[in-house]
């Protein structure tokens, strides 16, 4: 279980996240929303220790992570997997060795100086590429992929750390509907088969709806709501989006990428887990 | 007509005076600039002796000292071809082991100068004012510093050029590091990488190229420099050619430099070629 009690993070005189409490269950898959400059992408790096908190605690299965360092520190990256809204591939480098990159905390310095990887390695990396629907692409340079691909990369990247726990940063911002629709699916697949924990920043409320069992939405850094998707009502979400009569921006259907789904929405598994 | 041309005239005139006269101030500083060039040139001239008649005089000579560009000199005895190739050889060896010895030493420290690298602002405006230091002096210099030191020969030639070379290497490096896009450093140091493992990912495939074509640049232009190490005396084609110029035989120093033309024009072409390969594969990928 991942607890987060009081969390903060100060950029000079911003408050970008302010006292955030969350426990999340294993396995469960949780949407963050709010608007642009609420702090969601502060808190997914905070829990993956890309940047320190100025306050508060994170911990993991009882574990105190915010004051890992050095190898241990690496290792707790490596089992929250990150994805990205830009992708954040190696561009000049081909699909296979960004997916093997997921297995950078584990290896040896000399190895990967020289980009060695053993042969297990490389076997998790084309199983995968297998499952992201890639395998054909393996060898092409990632930058020559287009952007739905890179993100599968990126996801089959994730895969090989072998997370406990996957953030994804707005990953379907920069896609159009159907490879935004079929990222959501494999992360929603990830989530289903493997029960790793998904942790999902979303632009697209619609979005949040369909893929996620709960919806923590943030305002100005803090918590505004927390619950179910049915939970949240037309005010609730006018409440988060600010009542600025910027009424576009709350309408689901302006907002929307995705494409209507005909996938059953999923029960929440909060309690099975 | 003209009435009415002289009413807009006179109305634009009384609205912004200044752009129908120049003001008085400007003038006059305008004027004194011009003179104070005149004169200093003028000075010069004087300083240096310079007239009519040298400038004449020294042309009919810089026609015979041409004219025995014709027809161009050819080695008859294999020898001599020989100690000619032998220098010309000695040439390229040099520019080529100083460009390779001065790049190696300056990869590392061109981290050190990298802002995105080196978050210490002291330490890294320091190794920067080094490679300033190291480039504000010329290769020549360097070249009659080494002599002194090391001997005559190319062993001081290619110490100059790798000298040198750590210095332009470094600064150019130091930029090709900086303008690496952070998303891929992102990206590794959330997959747990550690901080040589994300220059190793993250920032050597993309600055790379840039640093391969860097160091090809260098070769080519070390090379041209290069010829003028050996008339110093440290080595190469630059020694025999001054050797056959003090000796009058302008003939033969003909022949070297067009050989020596030659020489630069052929590894122009080929780094050329090489660099538009290594950067034409950077744009395929965008
Ligand atoms: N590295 C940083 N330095 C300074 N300020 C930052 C930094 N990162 C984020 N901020 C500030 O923190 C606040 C929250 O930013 P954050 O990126 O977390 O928002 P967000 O909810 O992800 O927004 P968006 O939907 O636009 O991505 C913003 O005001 C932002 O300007
Ligand atoms: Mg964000």
């Amino acid at each position: 279980m991942l607890e987060i009690r009081g969390i903060t993070k100060k950029f000079g005189d911003i408050l970008a996240v302010d006292d955030v409490s969350l426990r999340i269950e294993p396995g469960q898959m949780v949407g963050i929303i709010g608007r642009s400059g609420a702090g969601k992408s502060t808190l997914l790096r905070l829990i993956n220790r890309l940047i320190d908190p100025s306050a508060g605690k994170i911990s993991f299965c009882g574990c105190e992570i915010t004051h890992l360092r050095g190898r241990e520190l690496r290792l707790w990256r490596a089992s929250c997997a990150m994805i990205f809204q830009q992708f954040n591939l190696v561009e000049r480098m081909d699909v296979l060795t960004n997916v093997l990159i997921g297995r950078v905390a584990h290896q040896g310095f000399l190895s990967s100086m020289v980009l060695h990887f053993s042969e297990l390695d490389r076997a998790r990396a084309v199983r995968a590429l297998e499952r992201v629907d890639l395998l054909p692409q393996a060898l092409q340079r990632a930058g020559t992929l287009s952007g739905g691909q890179q993100q599968r990369v990126a996801i089959a990247k994730a895969l090989v750390q072998n997370p406990k726990i996957l953030l994804a940063d707005e990953p379907i911002a920069s896609l159009d509907p159907a490879n935004a629709a079929r990222v959501m699916e494999t992360l929603k697949a990830i989530n289903r088969e493997d029960g790793i924990t998904v942790l999902v920043n979303l632009h697209t409320l619609d979005t949040a709806r369909s893929y996620c069992e709960r919806i923590v939405a943030m305002r100005e850094g803090k918590v505004h709501f927390d619950g179910a998707a049915e939970e949240l009502t037309q005010a609730r979400v006018r409440e988060i989006y600010g009542t600025d009569g910027l009424e576009a921006e709350v309408d689901e259907r302006v907002t929307s990428t995705a494409i209507p789904l005909s996938r059953p929405r999923q029960p929440a598994r909060t309690e099975a887990a | 007509m003209g009435r009415t041309h002289e009413a807009i005239i006179a109305r634009a005139r009384s609205q912004v005076p200044a752009a129908f006269a120049t003001p008085p101030g400007v003038r006059i500083r305008r004027g004194g600039l011009i003179l104070l060039l005149a004169g200093l040139t003028g000075w010069c001239l004087f300083a240096f002796d310079f007239s009519p008649g040298r400038i004449v005089e020294g042309l009919a000579r810089l026609g015979r000292i041409l004219a025995f560009m014709f027809p161009p000199h050819l080695w008859q005895s294999w020898q001599e071809w020989a100690e000619i190739l032998k220098g010309l050889g000695e040439t390229v060896s040099m520019a080529f082991l100083g460009t390779v010895l001065g790049a190696t030493v300056a990869l590392p420290l061109a981290f050190l100068g990298a802002r995105n690298i080196m978050p210490f602002g002291w330490l890294r405006h320091g190794v920067r004012r080094g490679f300033d230091a190291l480039r504000a002096v010329e290769q020549i210099i360097l070249a009659l510093i080494f002599i002194r030191a090391f001997g005559l020969g190319p062993l001081a030639g290619i110490l100059a050029i790798a000298v040198s070379e750590v210095g332009t290497c470094a600064k150019l490096f130091s930029e090709a590091i900086e303008n690496t896009s952070k998303k891929p450093v992102e990206g590794v140091r959330a997959s747990g990488s550690g901080p040589l493992q994300t220059i190793r990912y993250a920032i050597m495939p993309q600055a790379m190229p840039v640093i391969l074509s860097i160091i090809l640049y260098n070769f080519e232009s070390n090379t041209r420099s290069g010829t003028i190490l050996g008339i110093v005396g440290a080595g190469g084609i630059g020694f025999l050619l001054a050797d056959r110029i003090n000796a009058y035989r302008w003939p033969e120093a003909w022949s070297i430099i067009i050989l020596i033309i030659l020489t630069v024009y052929v590894i122009d072409g080929i780094s050329a070629r090489l660099r538009m390969r290594i950067i034409g594969r950077m744009e395929n990928v965008q």
